[in-house]
């Protein structure tokens, strides 16, 4: 056998191999076709077994009635987009220097802080939601977007300096003892050196952070009444009410997920590394 | 007074670690004390204002006498357990055909990312209405397939409920996975992999003797994460199922935000939170001393 016929394998596991690639492809793709698909096709259509494709079907109605009937979910856009970039804004300002001096800078016991930030994923969310409602009840913050923004720093931050940390750490050392042999300070080393080669970790947990604060949905719906909602509460309450009316409730699906997905797809690479970075150098 | 460089990288480093620290201890430290101080009282909210009253260890003595509690850790437990073998073996097997020259597709790569960027909410919807026991798509394809006589309420019985409660969730969870594991994969040295067909090993003897022993940290970091992620599943709980059929779907989280938040039992809530956060505790700790990287000295 030879090494590229070693790596390929025969015809059996060529075979085997397109099978599973075929299954997959169907399995992960199959839901979302169904709910774009879905999501222009007339009621009348819906409701048929198995439901009728003809192209007279197909319709922009859903997405119409959908903007037009539901204020809240204009809100609850406006809303998210205000919570997703204050707390992916803050994470970022906080959390690289953060970052940097825990991967570069002798900061006392660096990897246990680093692991102590991971550690703060464990606690389950209830947990602190508990007090965080108390509390946020008692300043009368209930409703608010930017207190809702507050508590997302828990999970964005450590998100951010998980992803940098890793990057960082792999930064060839010549380049900040060229800067220092520049004469560059500490402060000028990271955001005139560091900074501007970090763009694609920056972006990866920026986009990151930002999908997981849009998507979040238990705090939202335990911190929020109206004013402040997010999309997903939005969603969660217009599946509820119109849980017959079938493909305004997809329309409705697609219209608050479609921004993040095409972040993520427009930036999966720099995703998938970043995170895959933070993880396996910590 | 003049300072070394060294001292001033000591000082930098402290100026740039403070902020994000303080940030997340006032964000987080508080709660965490305070959730376990919670869980030894009576907390009740009446009228906008909250009362409180310690009473000792009496919501976990009603914890550990509470059937529904029992049931709920119960399907916990299965939930959980079912979660992670299927996504850790799933998102394996995805990693692996993906790392085939056959998979090395970047149209593979953006199926995988698009799940993960889904709202857990959007996600849940949608699977209502694929569920749907009317007009949904599953009772169509099985039926016209010849699986089905006649429509199933997929959500309506309760061991039904759960495993397609499991199974929408796996579906969100493999996709990221398996983008970690494929990136593991693609950081084994190819040189290993020439070493062992000198030696010539097979397909079979090189994945287990090359590709699992050198996965070994990711493995650990995967199934980790994906523990803490099944055991604070909510999202879908509350839009599929809302714990029914007969609480067949509340799980530990989704029990911890009912007592709190409808029947306003704060202090029960705080002590189920603290189980789950025990708990995930003590399986992270097990999970880390089992699965991580051993140096080959034998020292960990």
């Amino acid at each position: 056998m030879s090494y590229a016929r070693l790596q390929h394998g025969g015809p059996l596991r060529r075979a085997f191999v397109f099978l599973g690639l075929t299954l997959f492809v169907v399995w992960s793709a199959g839901p979302i076709l169904w709910l774009l698909l879905t999501s222009v096709l007339q009621q009348k259509a819906l409701i048929q077994q198995p439901p009728d494709l003809s192209l007279e079907n197909f319709t922009l109605a859903n997405f119409t009635a959908v903007i037009a009937s539901a204020a809240s979910l204009g809100r609850g856009i406006v809303n998210s987009l205000v919570v997703a970039s204050f707390s992916t804004t803050v994470a970022l300002a906080v959390g690289a220097p953060a970052a940097y001096a825990l991967a570069r800078l002798p900061v006392p016991r660096a990897n246990g802080i680093a692991f102590l930030i991971l550690a703060t994923q464990m606690l389950p969310g209830i947990a602190i939601a508990i007090p965080l409602f108390i509390v946020i009840s008692k300043l009368g913050l209930i409703d608010n977007v930017f207190s809702l923004g507050v508590v997302y720093l828990s999970f964005n931050l450590p998100i951010v300096v998980w992803i940098l940390r890793g990057f960082f750490l792999g930064i060839p050392w010549g380049i900040e003892k060229a800067a220092a042999v520049d004469g560059a300070g500490i402060f000028a080393t990271f955001w005139h050196v560091i900074l501007p080669i970090s763009w694609s970790p920056l972006v990866a947990s920026a986009v990151f952070a930002f999908v997981e604060a849009w998507n979040e949905f238990f705090f939202a719906l335990i911190l929020t009444r109206q004013q402040a909602q997010t999309v997903p509460l939005v969603i969660a309450q217009f599946a509820g009410q119109y849980q017959t009316v079938f493909g305004q409730m997809m329309a409705a699906a697609v219209i608050s997920v479609a921004p993040v997905i095409l972040l993520a797809i427009l930036f999966r690479n720099q995703i998938i590394r970043g995170f895959a970075d933070g993880m396996m150098k910590g | 007074m003049i300072k070394t460089y060294e001292q001033r990288r000591r000082r930098a480093g402290l100026l740039f670690v403070a902020p994000g620290l303080i940030l997340l201890v006032a964000i987080l430290g508080f709660p965490i004390v305070d959730s376990l101080l919670l869980s030894l009282q009576r907390v009740q909210l009446t009228g906008g204002s909250v009362s409180q009253n310690w009473v000792g260890p009496e919501n976990f003595q009603r914890l550990f006498a509470d059937p529904v509690f029992w049931k709920a850790a119960v399907n916990t437990a299965y939930f959980s357990v079912m979660e992670v073998i299927l996504v850790t073996l799933a998102s394996l097997g995805v990693a692996l055909l993906l790392n085939h020259p056959m998979g090395r597709s970047g149209l593979f790569r953006v199926l995988l990312i698009v799940p993960w960027a889904i709202a857990p909410v959007a996600n849940a919807v949608l699977w209502k209405w694929i569920l749907n026991a009317n007009y949904g798509v599953l009772n169509a394809i099985l039926k016209s397939l010849g699986v089905i006589e006649y429509n199933q309420v997929w959500l309506g019985t309760p061991f039904s409920a759960l495993n397609f409660l499991l199974i929408v969730d796996v579906w969100k969870s493999v996709p990221f996975v398996a983008l970690l594991m494929l990136a593991g994969l693609q950081r084994v040295p190819q040189s290993l992999y020439r070493a062992a067909y000198m030696d010539g090993a097979g397909p079979l003897q090189n994945f287990l003797y090359v590709t699992l022993p050198n996965m070994r940290g990711i493995l650990a970091i995967a199934i980790i994460l994906q523990t803490i992620w099944s055991l604070r599943v909510f999202d879908l709980v509350f839009v599929l199922t809302h714990g029914g059929p007969a609480d067949a779907t509340v799980i530990l989280n989704f029990l911890a935000y009912r007592v709190t938040f409808n029947f306003l039992d704060l202090g029960y809530g705080s002590a189920i939170a603290n189980i789950i956060f025990v708990l995930t505790f003590l399986l992270a700790t097990i999970y880390v001393w089992l699965l991580w990287p051993r140096q080959p000295g034998g020292t960990r």
